[in-house]
């Protein structure tokens, strides 16, 4: 048996309380909080409240403050590494957003200034960073991505594939989310203070934490990822579930992947933000699994504030240091503990042994995640850690549903069915009929796709309900980003609307889809420009278990201001577009239907144009003419040149003669079109019908055989959908 | 302003705050519990209301307890603007 364990290689940190690991420790063993009045902007109202800053000059702009973090806490963690990572999984939600703003705020035009906004970017800074020409994936689960990242990393250390994955969270500061908890008055005006009787909020802050995982085999002993659980609330967009039920939910799934019983865990390092309701149902959901005696618990956000999607990383972080010297942190800021929750938080600093940590992650969304972190010695009843091929196996397609400028699925289809473009962007009114209003009066563009495309997918699978939603996006809800920093900037920074707010998280249209699905299983929003479905896909099949139905979309708004500034590929484009894909995947492998697998996903070599390592993915270049019927191929117009270079290498290497369409032509440009591209390919293929004879194609595509949808650029990726 | 302009007033601006496409302003009975009613208005909305009524009628609504007893109805939000402009005018 080949165990496939992710024990923690390295760890890296930068935080409220500095970059220094050993001191950072002390610090919070002993409840000193680094948590003080922002001075990183102005802001309109004073004071100004309390952060958790990072103390060291933020002062230069290239690369912004998010990217430098990672770095710093990066290269603590890789500074025992001589090799290049296999991968990277970060947890990101803000990104290069501070400053974003400050080029909004004057209204810059100067597309090369907003190079750093995507939030993929940050990962990808990391990969040129330590050479990683792997795949690099960018989870934005809100205040959850850090803890998201770290269950995906464990995912791809478990299948065998992956020796060494960096991975972790990275958050900065900046207006949108201070002025947003704000308005949600989610703020404590005295600090955050975890479990008090008194607490009123969170302190937002900033900060990177990082973990290098490295595959290990049986026997080992070292401090590893344990296991992992994730879910989904489906109760609201912004509020807990009362009950905690998704909080524990993932906690359970967490201790149970890991192989432990409750009590074997030592310590629980809360998510614990100080809102009055995130410490009600958590508390709740910690008694649910734990009893009326849980182990030692505390928060350390009373000590840093909370970073977001960096807070689940550090905490890991943390987490690994306290297994590896025996202690446990101080829940700093609270001085009286709220006797309605029935917990008593660690109050004095305590050193004890300590071999596994529940570590929590709750985030916007709904979206949560647990990890257990402890000892490899530990006595486990299973091993979810075998690594047996189970994972990355091809999922087969339910259903699937569309949207672009042309109309939902069946208009989409009909359209590239007969080679006619479906470009454009459909109108609001279209792509709301059939949706409850009251579903999606809050709503806005890239949400309301979300429901559209669920609801039309929905009706094409009777009965069994989705558990799991896996969604890809590159640049989020433009509309609500943009309206929140219009009003906030309009208002001299006295208003801000908290609906905007909540719906600004990359993750709102993936925890939408869960709302109105009641999908309460894994939820993972990916990010990371024209590969973002691809990486939706990925998580995908890295992640599902048992036989409920997976939910697989990938969708981008075309915003008529930010587009074309953030998106190089829009703009450059005469007329705007977007749209989306859905497909609804099960694992069995029964021959119902189509079968959909991500065959590869790494970065593309720049010095040749043609990577052998993606024609050996597709069983060698003779393989490929003789499985693919059909090559549906991604050129973003940004990239299209060295795009072109890439397909000609590509066709003359594999000697494929068959048909090529160069699918942006007919959607039109934006970063989630390969999902519209795999609902074509599925189409297609249940169909066997055979589509028009495209102007570039060379000869009409084969009947009888899979479809390949090749997306070029600098990053390469491959996914074949396969016959029934 | 009487109340009744007042509520008129206060009911067409609810609707465009928080979207309520689907309601007319003659559909809302000025006395209906607004939170976690009939509209489907929960705390994400009244945090909107405040904004509202602090750009629109520059009253400030800063605790729990007040906007609880403010967003109460319809018309418990036009008595306490009443209110206040009687206070600021005398």
């Amino acid at each position: 048996m080949i165990f496939a364990r992710a024990g923690i290689a390295g760890t890296g940190i930068a935080c409220a309380l500095g970059r220094d690991p050993g001191q950072i420790m002390t610090d919070l063993a002993r409840g000193r909080s680094g948590i003080g009045p922002l001075t990183r902007f102005p802001v309109s109202h004073e004071p100004a409240l309390p952060v958790g800053q990072w103390p060291e000059s933020a002062d230069a702009a290239d690369p912004p403050l998010t990217h430098q973090l990672a770095r710093l806490a990066a290269d603590q963690a890789m500074a025992g590494c001589p090799y290049p990572p296999d991968a990277i999984v970060l947890g990101v939600t803000t990104g290069g957003m501070a400053a974003t703003e400050e080029l909004l705020k004057c209204d810059c035009a100067r597309r090369e200034a907003y190079r750093y906004h995507g939030i993929g970017t940050v990962a990808d800074d990391l990969a040129r960073r330590f050479r990683c020409k792997g795949p690099v994936l960018t989870v934005s689960t809100a205040c959850s991505s850090g803890g998201g990242a770290i269950a995906l990393a464990l995912a791809m250390v478990r299948s065998g594939r992956f020796r060494r994955v960096l991975t972790g969270g990275v958050d900065s500061l900046c207006r949108l989310t201070y002025y947003g908890f704000r308005s949600l008055q989610l703020i404590d005006p005295q600090g955050c203070r975890p479990l008090d009787k008194d607490r009123r909020g969170m302190s937002v802050a900033e900060g990177a934490g990082i973990l290098l995982l490295e595959a290990r085999s049986d026997p080992w002993d070292g401090i590893e990822i344990l296991g992992a659980g994730l879910s989904c609330d489906a109760h609201h967009p912004a509020q807990p579930h009362p009950q905690g039920l998704g909080a524990l939910a993932a906690m359970r799934r967490a201790v149970q992947d890991a192989g432990l019983e409750p009590q074997q865990i030592d310590y629980i390092n809360l998510h614990g933000t100080g809102t009055p309701d995130n410490d009600r149902s958590e508390a709740l959901a910690v008694k649910a699994l734990f009893g009326k005696s849980p182990p030692p618990l505390s928060s350390i956000k009373g000590a840093l504030g909370h970073s977001l999607a960096a807070s689940g990383a550090i905490e890991a972080v943390v987490a690994t240091h306290c297994i590896e010297h025996g202690w446990i942190p101080v829940n700093t800021g609270c001085r009286l503990p709220d006797p309605s929750l029935e917990l008593m938080p660690v109050d004095q600093p305590v050193d004890r042994p300590v071999e596994s940590v529940l570590s929590n992650s709750f985030g916007f969304g709904g979206n949560n995640a647990a990890i257990v972190i402890g000892r490899g010695r530990l006595a486990r009843s299973t091993r979810p850690d075998l690594a047996d091929g189970a994972s990355m196996i091809p999922l087969t397609i339910m259903g699937w549903s569309a949207v672009t400028g042309a109309g939902f699925t069946d208009q989409t289809l009909e359209n590239l069915f007969a080679g006619v473009h479906c470009r454009g962007c459909l109108d609001a009114a279209s792509l709301c009929r059939g949706l409850p209003p009251a579903a999606i009066r809050r709503l806005k563009r890239l949400s309301q796709m979300a429901l559209a495309l669920w609801v039309q997918a929905r009706d094409r699978i009777a009965g069994i309900g989705p558990k799991s939603v896996f969604f890809g996006t590159a640049w989020g809800s433009l509309s609500e980003t943009n309206d929140f920093m219009q009003g906030l900037f309009a208002s001299d920074e006295k208003f801000a609307s908290p609906t905007d707010f909540i719906g600004s998280v990359h993750n709102a249209a993936g925890g939408q889809i869960a709302l109105m699905a009641e999908a309460t299983g894994a939820n993972l929003t990916l990010s990371g420009g024209d590969t973002s479905f691809e990486q939706a896909l990925f998580s995908a099949q890295l992640l599902a278990t048992g036989d409920d139905p997976i939910v697989v979309a990938g969708a981008e708004e075309t915003h008529a201001r930010l587009s074309p500034l953030f998106d190089p590929s829009v703009a450059g484009t005469a007329e705007y577009a977007d749209g989306g894909g859905m497909l609804i995947l099960r694992r069995a492998a029964d021959g119902a239907g189509p079968t959909v697998a991500l065959k590869y996903f790494a970065a593309a070599d720049l010095d040749s144009p043609l990577d052998r390592d993606l024609v050996t993915s597709l069983g060698g270049a003779g393989a490929v003419p003789a499985r693919y019927g059909l090559i549906l191929v991604g050129m973003p117009a940004a990239h299209r040149p060295h795009c072109q270079n890439q397909l000609d290498a590509f066709l003359e290497v594999t000697g494929y003669s068959g048909a090529v369409i160069d699918y942006r032509r007919l959607t039109g440009e934006f970063a989630a079109s390969a999902a519209v591209a795999a609902v074509f390919a599925a189409a297609w293929v249940q169909a066997r019908r055979i589509p028009f004879a495209a102007p570039e194609q060379s000869s009409r595509p084969c009947q009888n055989g899979n479809v390949l949808i090749l997306g070029l650029g600098p990053v390469l990726s491959a996914i074949e959908v396969g016959l029934p | 302003m009487t109340e009744a302009m007042l509520l008129n007033e206060l009911k067409v601006k609810v609707i465009d705050v928080l979207n309520l496409m689907d309601v007319k302003p003659e559909d809302i009975d000025p006395d209906e519990q607004l939170v976690g009613g009939r509209l489907g208005i929960d705390s994400i909305d009244v945090l909107e209301l405040v904004i509202m009524m602090e750009k629109d009628y520059q009253l400030t609504i800063d605790n729990k307890e007040l906007g609880a007893q403010v967003f109460g109805s319809l018309r418990s939000m036009a008595q306490f603007i009443q209110g206040n402009l009687k206070e600021a005018a005398n």
